[in-house]
């Protein structure tokens, strides 16, 4: 296998916002005017940290109540699996699934591929690069869709208020599960595909 | 001539120039999207971007959802969300309601408006450019399809402690959802860059021999 044909190896920046493609040392695009770097500079270094934060807002999120209910005196406290256990409950199975895959699952998933992904550039495997360019989007589209249940407290939040007899009331894991959520969605922005095969590239220069 | 495109997944320079209309083009090494050419793009997008406009507004002003409950009711506008949740004190939440749903929403959409009509009508403006770049920044902090998800999960929820009835807003705000999707769908990246450019480049390109 000869070296790819990248934009790098042409001396080439792709402009993020607007995919032209801009000689490295210019470091405005004149297309869009955004800031063009070959590589995003310290990828890894900033995915890293935002993965950290995000695992550390995970904990809040799951101890705390994410949703309180004062109902006719008596005061009811849910936590993100108090609330997938109550939909059980319910027979609401598909709904508890929803739930329990977008707020237990999913965030859980994104965070162990993208320290899988950061690991990987750091420590160069020869194989699977697609496999993992694929992992990376699924995990940067999936990453959103944790934020079904914060909606959810607040549509109950804003539509029950029947004067003192029901308060729904938000617990601080919302804001930590919020945080969580956008967290990783940042973090997911700022990891660099293009790291994992640049290695490639490099391996495969070096051979001929 | 010659089109390349970078791949954002792998940085491979693929040539695009021969695209037929609707042909998607993928990266051979990482299999990620590059673009779609159609060249009937822009109406498309204004399309489903008018619809959307139309849809959002209906859903903005009638009644979302209404809750019945030891006889008394309380029906829940939209418009009026992040505001109850204002009242109640917890901004950050209602911030964050609030943009996701519908201010981010709201302003691609006004963004696309300006940004089809002045590439069909073939003048360029001075915020063209500006326009389309924070379209692609907003892009990704719309969250009306997870907000919709979250609508239905509720009403099960709440189902258990009273009535539910579903409003007009509800059904038009479903509709807007697929129609801003569409929108944001058929809105390729790249195309929609070299639309741009062409449109602000004729005269100086024809004037040198």
């Amino acid at each position: 296998m000869t070296g790819a044909d990248t934009a790098a190896s042409r001396g080439l920046a792709n402009c993020h916002t607007c995919c032209k493609l801009v000689p490295v040392d210019e470091h405005e695009c004149p297309r869009c005017g955004s800031a063009v770097h070959l590589r995003s500079t310290d990828s890894l270094q900033r995915t890293v940290a935002l993965l950290i934060t995000a695992s550390i807002l995970f904990i809040p999120a799951n101890i705390y109540p994410i949703m309180i209910t004062e109902a006719l005196g008596t005061e009811d406290i849910s936590t993100i699996i108090g609330g997938v256990v109550l939909l059980v409950k319910l027979g609401s199975i598909p709904v508890a699934l929803v739930i329990f895959i977008a707020s237990v699952i999913v965030p859980l998933a994104k965070l162990a591929a993208m320290y899988y992904l950061v690991w990987s550039v750091a420590n160069e495997p020869h194989r699977g690069h697609r496999q993992r360019t694929k992992l990376y989007l699924t995990a940067e589209f999936i990453g959103k869709w944790s934020m079904v249940d914060v909606f959810v407290v607040a549509i109950l939040v804003a539509l029950v208020h029947l004067g003192g007899l029901i308060v729904i009331q938000p617990g601080i894991a919302a804001y930590s599960f919020a945080g969580v959520v956008l967290v990783t969605m940042i973090a997911a922005e700022n990891f660099d595909p293009r790291l994992m095969w640049d290695q490639l590239d490099k391996n495969n220069d070096s051979d001929t | 001539m010659e089109k390349l495109v970078a791949c954002h997944g792998c940085d491979l320079l693929v040539d695009v120039s021969e695209l037929e209309h609707g042909a998607r083009a993928y990266c051979p090494r990482c299999g990620h999207f590059l673009t779609r050419y159609r060249h009937d793009m822009m109406s498309r997008v204004l399309a489903f971007t008018i619809a959307a406009i139309i849809l959002l507004v209906v859903s903005l002003n009638y009644p979302f959802l209404s809750f019945a409950a030891s006889g008394l009711e309380s029906v829940m506008t939209l418009r009026a969300a992040p505001g109850a949740l204002l009242d109640y004190g917890m901004t950050t939440l209602a911030i964050m309601v609030a943009a996701f749903i519908i201010l981010i929403p709201a302003c691609i959409l006004l963004l696309l408006l300006v940004i089809s009509l002045s590439v069909l009508s073939g003048s360029p403006n001075p915020w063209l450019r500006a326009s389309t770049k924070l379209v692609f920044e907003l892009e990704t902090w719309a969250m009306v399809e997870v907000f919709i998800i979250g609508v239905i999960v509720s009403l099960v929820k709440i189902a258990a402690m009273a009535t539910v009835v579903l409003g007009i807003a509800f059904w038009s705000y479903a509709a807007f959802t697929i129609c801003f999707t569409l929108a944001m769908v058929t809105l390729d990246r790249y195309q929609c860059w070299e639309m741009i450019e062409a449109l602000e480049t004729p005269k100086s390109a024809e004037a040198t021999p």
